[in-house]
């Protein structure tokens, strides 16, 4: 998945997991950048009595680089509290949840926003509050309307969201991870010698899951290193990266015959995510807990993995004839090292540039000066949509084709004009599109849709 | 002064000095003791005993320290 699970040891902290990031210009409003951090994965709707919530012992951070280094140089910081009315019962809520200080409510999460830069710390607010989950028609009956009222103003212009929202990463799980299956082209796979599989539409394994959002809208000139509000494409002031971290106290001392737990020492990160699928899909089983515990501006030691992806060597293994000039293909990915570890430097797309510089760091670049797209393409800049990933990413992008496509060669002429990519290359999918999304998307903040109700979701059946 | 009268008086003074050493290391430890009662739980993490590197962790302060004596009375204790 785009980064939920992905590594080892994060896996087992569903609530410090970093699950997807995706920073744009605001369609809505074209003068802000709105950055969105998802975690906890595949939150079932129906996960209660004791439904999701953010950690209040774990400090969530959404970084940003303005001068090219792969360290933060602004950082928003979001700090979780959760309050109890009622330590009696067992319950959630004891009647319906019509707004965000219903009596009927039990267990609220409340947060602070923090932004810190050149080691100053601004507190924006405090006290906010978070929705629901979506329970169902008698607990959340007007769920709307719940999420509406957490949706806060902060100072300077800026906007924030904490809550839980519908998943809108679409992807094959089921299928990807049988060995690299692709329902669409599952005639072409080599199977292993066992029977050979029909061609057939994609399944969206995230649909109606839920996660958990950190949404946060910004003027752009919040985030460039002069405060100045970026208006050249070829400016490398125009041009941040953008990652999401969580991190929690280096020591936890548990007591027996208690419910005490102690937490104390430094925060240690323990998820990272810039690009997605790039822990996931780019970093090696063993290294995996390691890349998490690190800065961006430490991922030279990851280029290996980016220079000569292992998913590449195994497309033409795992469908035969299907990607020769991909087989062929043995030199170092500097197509794919511009766009995940770099940027994209001026030259290659007319009109676009995401260079942050010469330091390999895996953030999610976005030129802020390019406004966003009145026809979008989910395929971002390989359909031509200079607003769309790897410039950023929206919530509709395709994440999963484009970077298939990019491993598989469809990217590869960006530095070698003399390469042919192979045909498939340009049409490799797992089938999905937004529409795959059954609870869809906002046109506003925050972007992503309603959650699914835990009422009103059945559980998983049988393709 | 004779000499056991100087004797005498070196033994007073050393006495007093000692006693006042002894109040003020008892000052002091009550000091600590509060100072530590303000702080809350405190953890030490020693990932090997041999270097003496004591980690001491108490709210979101971490600090390190080297005592091979303390490391390896804590390590023993242990045991």
């Amino acid at each position: 998945m785009s980064s939920h699970r992905e590594a080892p040891a994060i896996s087992r902290d569903p609530v410090a997991d970093s699950t997807d990031l995706y920073a744009f210009v605001s369609p809505d409003d074209p003068g802000t950048v709105t950055i969105i951090s998802n975690y906890i994965p595949l939150e079932a709707p129906f996960g209660g009595p004791n439904f999701f919530e953010f950690g209040p012992d774990v400090r969530y951070r959404i970084n940003i680089d303005n001068d090219g280094d792969g360290d933060a140089d602004i950082i928003y910081e979001f700090a979780f509290e959760t309050t109890v009315a009622n330590a009696d019962s067992f319950l959630y809520n004891s009647g319906p949840i019509l707004s965000l200080d219903s009596a009927n409510w039990n267990r609220k999460q409340f947060y602070s926003v923090t932004r810190i830069s050149r080691g100053r710390r601004q507190v924006l607010a405090e006290g906010l509050a978070c929705p629901p989950c979506n329970i169902g028609p008698l607990s959340t009956p007007d769920y709307d309307m719940l999420a509406s009222q957490a949706i806060h103003g902060l100072p300077g212009g800026r906007t924030v969201f904490a809550g839980q929202r519908a998943e809108g990463f679409y992807v094959d799980l089921g299928s990807i991870f049988d060995l690299g299956n692709l329902r669409p082209f599952e005639n072409l796979h080599a199977t292993f010698g066992l029977p050979s599989l029909a061609a057939a539409p994609g399944v969206n394994g995230t649909d109606n899951f839920s996660v958990h959002s950190i949404a946060l809208k910004v003027p752009k000139s919040d985030l460039t290193r002069n405060g100045s509000n970026p208006a050249s494409a070829s400016s490398p002031d125009s041009v941040v990266g953008v990652w999401a971290s969580a991190s929690r106290q280096a020591a936890i001392v548990r007591e027996p015959w208690s419910e005490y737990v102690h937490e104390a020492g430094e925060w240690t990160q323990v998820s990272r995510l810039g690009n997605p699928l790039f822990n996931e899909v780019l970093v090696g089983m063993g290294f995996k807990d390691l890349w998490n515990s690190l800065p961006p501006s430490a991922d030279k030691r990851f280029a290996g993995g980016v220079q000569r992806p292992e998913l590449a060597a195994l497309l033409p293994v795992l469908y035969p004839g299907v990607f020769p000039n991909l087989a062929k293909l043995t030199a170092a990915r500097a197509d794919l090292v511009a766009i995940l570890l770099t940027g994209i430097p001026s030259g290659l797309i007319p009109g676009f540039q995401n260079l942050t510089g010469n330091t390999l760091a895996d953030m999610l670049r976005l030129n802020m000066a390019i406004p966003p797209a009145s026809n979008p393409s989910i395929f971002g800049l390989l359909g031509n949509d200079l607003a769309g990933f790897p410039n950023g990413r929206r919530v509709q992008d395709d994440v999963v084709a484009i970077e298939l496509r990019a491993i598989a060669g469809a990217t590869y002429p960006l530095v070698n004009s003399s390469y042919t990519p192979d045909a498939a290359a340009a049409a490799v999918t797992d089938g999905l599109t937004p529409a795959s999304v059954s609870r869809g998307f906002l046109s506003t903040f925050p972007y992503l849709g309603i959650p699914q109700g835990g009422y009103q979701t059945a559980p998983l059946g049988t393709v | 002064m004779s000499e056991s009268t100087r004797r005498g008086f070196v033994k007073r003074s050393a006495a007093a000095a000692a006693g006042m050493t002894v109040v003020g290391a008892l000052a002091a430890e009550q000091a600590d003791a509060k100072a530590a009662a303000k702080s809350g739980p405190v953890v030490a993490y020693i990932r090997e005993p041999r270097t003496g590197e004591i980690t001491v962790m108490a709210g979101e302060r971490q600090v390190k320290l080297e005592d091979r004596k303390l490391a390896a009375r804590l390590a023993r204790a242990a045991r």
